[in-house]
């Protein structure tokens, strides 16, 4: 079975700064792969080379058996990213700015306004699709980001920390709407969150990264058993020496 | 005293004197550009001044009496003065006389000059006696241009003080373009200049500013944002994203360049329309090159758009470099002397009139073109004008060529423009 992501010996360095060292792991298609480490870890360089944002010291990125490295543009046919913390274009109605991202995610003879409508019908929002997005609250604009990332069904949705800084409410729907589609369409989705949790909830399989090696790889459950922990949060700790 | 006040002043203090980049705007800028622009003043001035001590005052003296030959000596006792006899204004120039005798200035001693000095000092004090200036109009010239005209005036009033009051009266008329402009007087005319001297170099300056900040805060804002990152991952061409973002302020900067140039005719329209009474119904302005021709606001306005597009994809490259908006306004804001001191020390001086070396640098830094063009138009040199129009897209291509490079590659994301240690950050 031809894997969705092959990442092999990965490295990344910015001036004298490692940013990560030989990094590997593998993702199968339809899988939720969570990364998982503090901060500086490297999680989000992983994942902005994945998403061919930034060009690796060495290493390969397969991404569904296209390189990520050599031909960017092919795999940004068939990939979507959200990145943490990030905005909508505050004087776009949320309607205007799903409508804006589908011209460019989708090619020729895709019908714009269906994609925009499973956009609303993701996210929820309702008829505050048609209200400027500045006027939304921080976790309504998540919600159209995160319904941006999946609406064009892409093979591989790279999410890095979806429900950060979220209310219960928010965090919810989203790993719902995550859940559901990878369920639904067979979407591969690599994400990294700080949130342990919601990681044990969404995974299938998950990789620790600790100052840019990944030093575990493996199901939530069978760590736990591994390390004898209660959450992976423990075995985190563990596997890092913290415990 | 307010609870916390002190802590929180110096806590402000500490974080705004800490940033090297509001260090360097707001410090170390002035520190350098407010001498700068003393020195090209202070020159500016003392050309002028020098000019004045030096030029050469042609008298036709179509007199030839006594009182004329006085009042010529006591001229010439302050000025170098070149007389010519029994001729008309108008002659002098058609000759090239004025040019010849390297002289911008041309004062006429008419008939009866001494018959009336000598009525005036027998007693009848309603005689006066009647010389006329004719000074050369340079609409491309500093606001100090006419320096020359007002000491010649000067020695009339000064004869006046020796010899007896209002015995000699001078009057003002213009060389325009090798045309003799009877009553035209060049104080009037010297507003116009000021205006345009001054005016359009400001709202230049303005524009290109907020330009500037409006296209780094833009860039800026999706780099903050993070919308650049997903645009970035998308399956569309980074020229693209890179083009459209420099189009569409490309269109708010061509809004902008007709805008000021409408202001600036209309402004033009009410000053000339006053001066145009005084002078009488037939003359025309833009004959006269006092205002632009059609064709030099079509090529004014070409100027101010490309050098708009210069500045603005200068913006995108710059903010480029900065993680925020306030960072991006801050470098845009090391752009600004580049502006400022071409376009005000412009205000006062004639480019020409620079030392070689100087005006090499002022050719040299694309925000000064339309300044140079709104002079360079007025006088009819259009050559100037298209060969800055050339440099300045010459200069924008190169912008535009770095800026793609950088919208290829990970530097839009990685580039940062470090100005201290502590900026150094590690990717997470």
């Amino acid at each position: 079975m031809r894997l969705a992501v092959e990442v092999e010996s990965l490295t990344k360095q910015f001036g004298q700064i490692m940013a990560l060292d030989g990094v590997s792991f593998h993702i199968k298609p339809g899988e939720i792969f969570g990364l998982i480490g503090p901060n500086g870890a490297g999680k989000t360089t992983t994942i902005r080379m994945v998403c061919t944002l930034i060009k690796p010291t060495s290493g390969t990125i397969l991404i569904y058996g296209q390189d990520a490295v050599r031909a960017p543009d092919k795999t940004r046919q068939i990939i979507s990213y959200l990145p943490e913390e990030s905005g909508a274009y505050p004087n776009l109605t949320g309607w205007e700015y799903l409508e804006f991202m589908a011209k460019l995610q989708t090619g020729f003879g895709v019908n714009i306004k269906n994609v925009v409508a499973e956009a609303a019908a993701i996210c929820g929002l309702g008829d505050r699709l048609k209200d400027k997005a500045k006027t939304y609250s921080k976790g309504m604009k998540r919600r159209l980001l995160v319904a941006r990332a999946l609406m064009t069904k892409p093979k591989l949705a790279v999410l890095d920390e979806p429900t950060s800084g979220l209310d219960v409410m928010h965090a919810y729907h989203i790993r719902e709407i995550v859940k559901r589609y990878v369920k639904d369409h067979g979407v591969t989705v690599l994400l990294s969150s700080h949130n342990m949790l919601e990681v044990e909830f969404l995974c299938n399989r998950v990789a620790f990264i600790n100052k840019g090696h990944l030093v575990m790889e493996g199901e939530p459950k069978e760590l736990k058993a591994r390390y004898n922990s209660e959450n992976l949060e423990e075995v985190f700790a563990k596997v890092v020496g913290y415990a | 005293m307010l609870k916390g006040f002190t802590s929180i002043l110096v806590k402000e203090l500490k974080e705004l004197m800490r940033d090297p980049k509001i260090l360097i705007g707001m410090i170390v800028l002035p520190l350098v550009m407010f001498p700068v622009l003393g020195l090209v003043m202070g020159y500016a001035v003392e050309t002028a001044q020098s000019e004045a001590r030096h030029a050469n005052l042609v008298i036709v003296d179509n007199d030839g009496g006594e009182w004329s030959s006085t009042f010529i000596n006591y001229v010439n006792n302050s000025m170098n003065v070149v007389i010519i006899n029994n001729t008309t204004p108008q002659h002098v120039v058609d000759q090239g006389l004025l040019y010849k005798n390297n002289s911008t200035m041309l004062m006429l001693v008419p008939q009866g000059f001494s018959e009336n000095l000598t009525r005036h000092v027998s007693g009848e004090y309603n005689i006066t006696a009647r010389v006329t200036m004719y000074g050369v109009f340079n609409a491309g010239g500093g606001i100090f241009s006419g320096i020359g005209g007002a000491s010649a005036i000067g020695l009339v009033e000064g004869f006046n003080r020796l010899v007896a009051p209002n015995l000699v009266v001078a009057s003002q008329s213009s060389i325009i373009k090798g045309e003799i402009q009877e009553g035209v007087d060049s104080s009037i005319l010297g507003s116009l200049l000021l205006t345009q001297s001054i005016a359009l170099p400001i709202t230049i300056m303005i524009m290109l500013t907020y330009a500037m900040q409006i296209a780094a805060t833009s860039v800026a804002m999706e780099k903050e944002e993070k919308t650049l990152e997903t645009l970035l991952t998308m399956p569309v061409d980074r020229f693209s994203i890179l083009m459209g973002k420099v189009s569409s302020t490309v269109i708010v900067a061509g809004v902008a360049a007709v805008t000021v140039l409408v202001g600036y005719n209309y402004m033009l329209g009410s000053m000339t329309a006053g001066i145009a009474g005084s002078i009488g119904s037939g003359v025309n302005l833009v004959e006269l090159g006092l205002v632009p021709s059609m064709s030099g606001y079509l090529l004014l306005g070409i100027s101010l758009f490309f050098t708009l597009l210069s500045a603005l994809a200068l913006a995108v490259v710059m903010s480029a470099f900065s993680e925020n908006v306030r960072g991006a306004q801050a470098l845009v804001g090391y752009i600004y002397p580049l502006i400022f001191l071409p376009s005000m020390a412009l205000m006062y001086l004639d480019i020409q009139s620079l030392p070689l070396v100087l005006q090499g640098v002022f050719y040299a830094i694309p925000y000064s073109h339309p300044s140079i063009a709104s002079k360079a138009v007025v006088t009819g040199d259009y050559l100037t004008v298209i060969l800055g129009i050339v440099y300045v897209l010459a200069f924008t291509v190169v912008i535009m060529y770095v800026a793609s490079r950088l919208f290829a590659t990970e530097k839009i994301l990685t580039a940062k423009l470090r100005l201290s240690k502590d900026n150094k950050k590690q990717a997470d």
